[in-house]
């Protein structure tokens, strides 16, 4: 038998509870799941990350055979199932689902708001080949359309490294980065530029829990230990130095009235600049593996620095 | 003596390809370890000096810093002079030194030194170097290196 899990129609980091949700129940009989996208209208990196995933997370353990891939009916909207292929997203799908309906051979990256099409991180190599490639494609953007001083663009740089190394030391798997320039009428009505980062590997609080359970007692969980990692800039490593990723995102963010958010487990947390009115911690959601990562830096202009 | 290192041979050397960043923790870890062994026994009891220059390297993130620069202080007496460095290579350092209440040296294209890090930790280094005879003080005021 075959559980459905509804994609969307708009799919990013606002709508992705209710595909964690739909995730979850569908999860929970150990049956083949089938990701409909079918009636999909737009989806921003956070979604694309998020639902390659959720894909990882869905092929059951000890399978190994193609058939017991997750299903995946592509958007049949032609300009939808376009942007997802130029954003990259059928070229790492193709492993992780057997997906329905017909997919356009498009290179990706092709256009100029993908600074970084949906790229697997999975090792120290994955990180280098990343940054290296987004200081080639992205100096240019930052600087003429969101009006960033060019030493914001090595920051951008350090930023990204150090949200994918969160993949690659504490996820215990493999995930997926994008980067996107747009317009963000929702919020600012100007330019931004997107990083999202996601994996389906053991999370925050299960990364943390061997030294921070202890300290935390009773109030340990998802939303403590995002907590812990975010604002304390607690690290499962005892080395003094450690920490420091999230850290120092943090710091380039205050500086250009970025944001970042984090999901992982059942928990989200987020630090708010002042154009946003997002909830700064959130316990209690549907619960979703690995850990999802956001990052917003708006067009400076007229934004207080 | 002042012992040179070349930041982004020894960085090409360390990895396979031809990235020019200095960026994650595995990469930082085999950068260090590389420099450990250049400036291993060539103190004879004296506080390391080195010369660390960063020309040609793109982009350090925060655990590459951590993991060469921090370290390499943390676990021995030592100088580091930082030349080559961009304004983005101290965003990344600076906070990691001072974190540790640690600091190095910058060397200024005009060669004039800077402190970076803890202010009082710069200017014993600055000290240092300067009863070594390594570095002097010039007409303006401003220190620099005597070999440079």
């Amino acid at each position: 038998m075959t559980r459905l899990v509804e994609v969307p129609a708009h799919f990013d980091d606002r709508s992705f509870d209710q595909f964690a949700g739909a995730f979850a129940e569908a999860s929970r009989d150990d049956e083949r799941l089938l990701f409909d996208a079918h009636a999909a209208e737009w989806a921003s990196p956070y979604g694309l990350v998020g639902l390659l995933a959720a894909g990882q997370a869905a092929r059951r353990p000890g399978s190994g055979a193609a058939a017991e891939r997750p299903l995946l009916t592509a958007p049949t909207n032609p300009e939808v199932l376009s942007y997802w292929a130029r954003a990259g997203f059928f070229r790492e799908a193709g492993e992780l689902f057997e997906i329905h309906g017909k997919v356009p051979r498009v290179k990706a990256a092709e256009e100029s708001e993908v600074l970084l099409p949906v790229t697997s991180v999975r090792a120290a190599e994955d990180v280098h080949a990343v940054v290296s490639k987004i200081q080639q494609r992205a100096s240019a953007i930052l600087a003429s359309e969101l009006s960033l001083d060019p030493k914001a663009t090595m920051g951008f740089a350090m930023a990204l490294s150090e949200a994918c190394q969160n993949i690659v030391e504490h996820a215990g798997t493999g995930g997926w980065v994008a980067v996107q320039a747009y317009n963000w009428r929702r919020k600012l009505a100007r330019r931004v530029v997107v990083i999202a980062v996601a994996d389906a590997g053991v999370g925050f609080r299960h990364s943390l829990e061997p030294t921070q359970n202890k300290r935390f007692g009773d109030r340990w969980g998802d939303a403590a230990a995002l907590e812990a990692a975010l604002v304390q800039g607690v690290s499962r490593f005892r080395d003094p130095g450690r920490g420091q990723g999230l850290a120092g995102i943090r710091r380039y963010l205050v500086r250009w009235a970025g944001k970042i958010a984090i999901r992982s487990g059942t928990a989200r947390i987020a630090i708010v600049p002042p154009w946003d009115d997002d909830v700064p911690l959130k316990d209690g959601l549907p619960p979703f593996p690995g850990a999802q990562v956001l990052i917003i830096i708006p067009e400076q202009g007229s934004a207080e620095r | 003596m002042i012992q040179y290192i070349d930041m982004h041979a020894v960085l090409q050397e360390s990895i396979s390809g031809v990235y020019a960043d200095l960026v994650t923790r595995p990469t930082g870890r085999v950068v260090r370890e590389r420099i450990e062994r250049a400036i291993a026994g060539r103190g004879g009891g004296e506080v390391t000096v080195a010369r660390m220059d960063f020309t040609g390297v793109g982009c350090i993130d925060y655990s590459c810093a951590d993991e060469i620069v921090a370290k390499l202080l943390r676990d021995r007496p030592a100088v580091l002079v930082l030349s080559g460095i961009t304004d983005g290579h101290c965003e990344a350092i600076e906070p990691v030194l001072s974190g540790h209440g640690l600091a190095a040296l910058i060397e200024r294209a005009d060669g004039t030194l800077e402190g970076l890090g803890v202010a009082a930790a710069a200017a014993a280094l600055l000290d240092e170097l300067v009863a070594r005879r390594l570095a002097a003080r010039r007409p303006g005021g401003t220190y620099a290196l005597t070999l440079a």
